[in-house]
């Protein structure tokens, strides 16, 4: 119980971190091997689709560019529900729920951006467990002018 | 200096090519006009051919005159296009945005068609009609449809249009030798954005805009040959961009793109903006292409293809499609920032917010920072809406120096 104690709280803290836009904290979390992927099915042209795809390196390189570039600056909020922890030796396979809202900057309204599952590989051979693999599956497809912030 | 309410309202310093009245981006009754004259007669990308590889496989497109339409390939390979509407009942007869239906069969009344568009089935036809209206009554309404320029899908709802070919004319050739591969669509992505469809071909129409691209100020406008690069007007209101060498390499965390296209030089990039609201965008070891529906003056949705090429193996796609991904994908660093762009527009030219004139008036011999791109445009919608888009309601207004005299 104490064990998935802690995955929860991973996985929650990720979502803390990157909602703080502590990009810093967030790859804390994540282990040297760490890999991000977004994903998501298309029915209309029926195949599967990777939109981001990066390894620790190239997350970090991504959060050092972020302030070079020109981005909308609402923050975005998730709400994540882990549903289940599957452990098997020295690693567990986490599904949860995820929906993330954006709150414009300008009067606070606050509306769904993406409805998603995290599908995390979470590392325990360590005293702390630490994320190996996100992968962010997509529900939504239609996402605004879209975001440089990953989910 | 500041402008008084007279001087914001007044004409800008400009000839009446080189300015457009921001009425033009917000106006109910021009945007029918559009619909009408610029979209229900013109050739439109609905779909690209791999995403109906098989016989029998359809897809559904959203023409943006609101025609809901079925493109097909039939048992005979032909690729075809229908009103996805019941000529019985106007029920919508394929759901699915995609699939492979062998008959489209109503889920109302049963009644069934094949791909050519013939009905083949009206249940208990003879109780209920008696021979007064039969199979051969009910057919479906077929669109032109034609495959083309690298096996896209071409439709129109003009009985009486010229041919894609007649209508693309020379626009394309900067591209062609590109295309000759079979291509394969990787990625579909359609955004939906509170702006004018025009104001988002604007932004495929010059490339002054870079200002806002972190990532096409490193690897291109800071790099030799940039300001080499050239636009080519076309008829029909078509434009290209030539090619340059672009440094992948300068921003931190990319590299030279390992994987490229067949023909094209290293960090070769070709454009090609296609009226009304269509771009092709080949860059280095993408192609990328923009159809712009437009859904209301202040809304439009732009649907985006990435393709790679058909044969690629396993690693090649998989770096094709980080490569798009890098700077094309929903999350990438461009895409971003060009919706937010003209999203901005958006907000700043929605109805009541007395925007009143959109400038296109940088003239440098027709290199990348050049805006004939957009005035060739706006030269070609005047023509076809029979507005001038710098008078588009025949106020009066003249070039300043005619004025004057």
């Amino acid at each position: 119980m104490e064990q998935r104690r802690q995955i929860e709280e991973l996985v929650y803290r990720s979502c803390l971190a990157l909602d703080d836009g502590d990009f810093k904290g967030f790859l804390e979390l994540c282990d040297a091997s760490f890999r991000y992927k977004v994903t998501v099915y298309s029915p209309e042209i029926r195949k599967e689709m990777v939109w981001l795809d990066h390894d620790r390196a190239g997350m970090e390189t991504l959060f050092t560019n972020l302030p070079r570039h020109n981005s909308d600056h609402s923050p975005l909020t998730r709400h994540a529900t882990v549903y289940t922890v599957k452990v098997a030796g020295q690693q567990a396979e986490v599904v949860s729920a995820l929906q993330v809202f954006r709150t414009a900057l300008d009067g606070g309204a606050s509306e769904l951006f993406t409805v998603a599952r995290l599908l995390d590989t979470v590392k325990l051979d360590s005293g702390t467990p630490k994320l190996a693999q996100r992968v962010v599956r997509m529900q939504t497809r239609q996402l605004g002018f879209g975001s440089h912030i990953p989910l | 200096m500041v402008k008084s309410a007279a001087e914001w309202g007044a004409p800008p310093k400009f000839p009446v090519t080189h300015y457009v009245d921001s009425r033009i981006y917000t106006d109910q009754a021009i945007f029918g006009e559009e619909i009408d004259k610029l979209f229900r007669p013109t050739w439109i990308i609905a779909c690209h051919e791999s995403e109906i590889a098989n016989a029998f496989d359809y897809r559904l497109f959203a023409h943006p005159t609101g025609v809901p339409l079925i493109i097909m390939r039939g048992e005979d390979m032909k690729v075809r296009s229908f009103y996805n509407i019941c000529p019985h009942r106007g029920n919508t007869l394929l759901y699915d945005p995609a699939g492979n239906a062998k008959r489209i069969t109503c889920i109302f009344h049963a009644w069934s068609f094949d791909t050519r568009g013939n009905c083949v089935e009206i249940s208990r036809a003879e109780q209920g009609y008696q021979g007064r209206f039969c199979k051969e009554d009910a057919g479906l309404r077929e669109v032109k449809a034609e495959v083309g320029f690298g096996g896209f899908v071409w439709v129109n709802l003009d009985d009486a249009s010229c041919t894609v070919k007649e209508y693309i004319g020379p626009a394309l050739d900067v591209l062609v030798p590109y295309m000759e591969e079979p291509m394969e669509v990787f990625h579909f992505n359609r955004a939906v954005v509170n702006t004018n469809y025009k104001l988002w071909h604007d932004t495929n129409s010059e490339f002054y805009h870079d200002f806002v691209h972190y990532f096409n100020r490193i690897t291109g406008m800071m790099q030799p040959g940039y300001f080499d690069r050239k636009y080519t007007a076309f008829p029909n209101g078509h434009a290209s961009v030539g090619s340059m060498s672009i440094q992948y390499d300068k921003y931190e965390g990319s590299r030279e793109r390992a994987v490229g296209w067949p023909g094209l030089s290293p960090g070769g990039w070709y454009m090609v903006d296609l009226f009304p609201g269509m771009t092709y965008n080949l860059r280095t070891s993408v192609l990328r292409i923009d159809t712009a529906l437009p859904l209301g003056p202040n809304k439009v949705a732009i649907e985006f293809r990435g393709l790679g090429l058909k044969r690629d193996a396993a690693e090649q796609r998989a770096q094709r499609v980080f490569d798009h991904n890098t700077i094309w994908g929903p999350f990438g660093r461009n895409l971003h920032e060009d919706l937010l762009a003209v999203h901005g527009q958006g907000r700043a030219m929605r109805e009541g917010t007395d925007s009143r004139w959109v400038i296109h008036g940088r003239e440098e011999n027709s290199t990348i920072h050049d805006e004939i791109g957009m005035r060739h445009f706006y030269a070609e919608w005047s023509r076809r809406m029979d507005r001038p888009s710098y008078d588009p309601f025949r106020e009066g207004r003249m070039e300043p120096a005619r004025a004057a005299a």
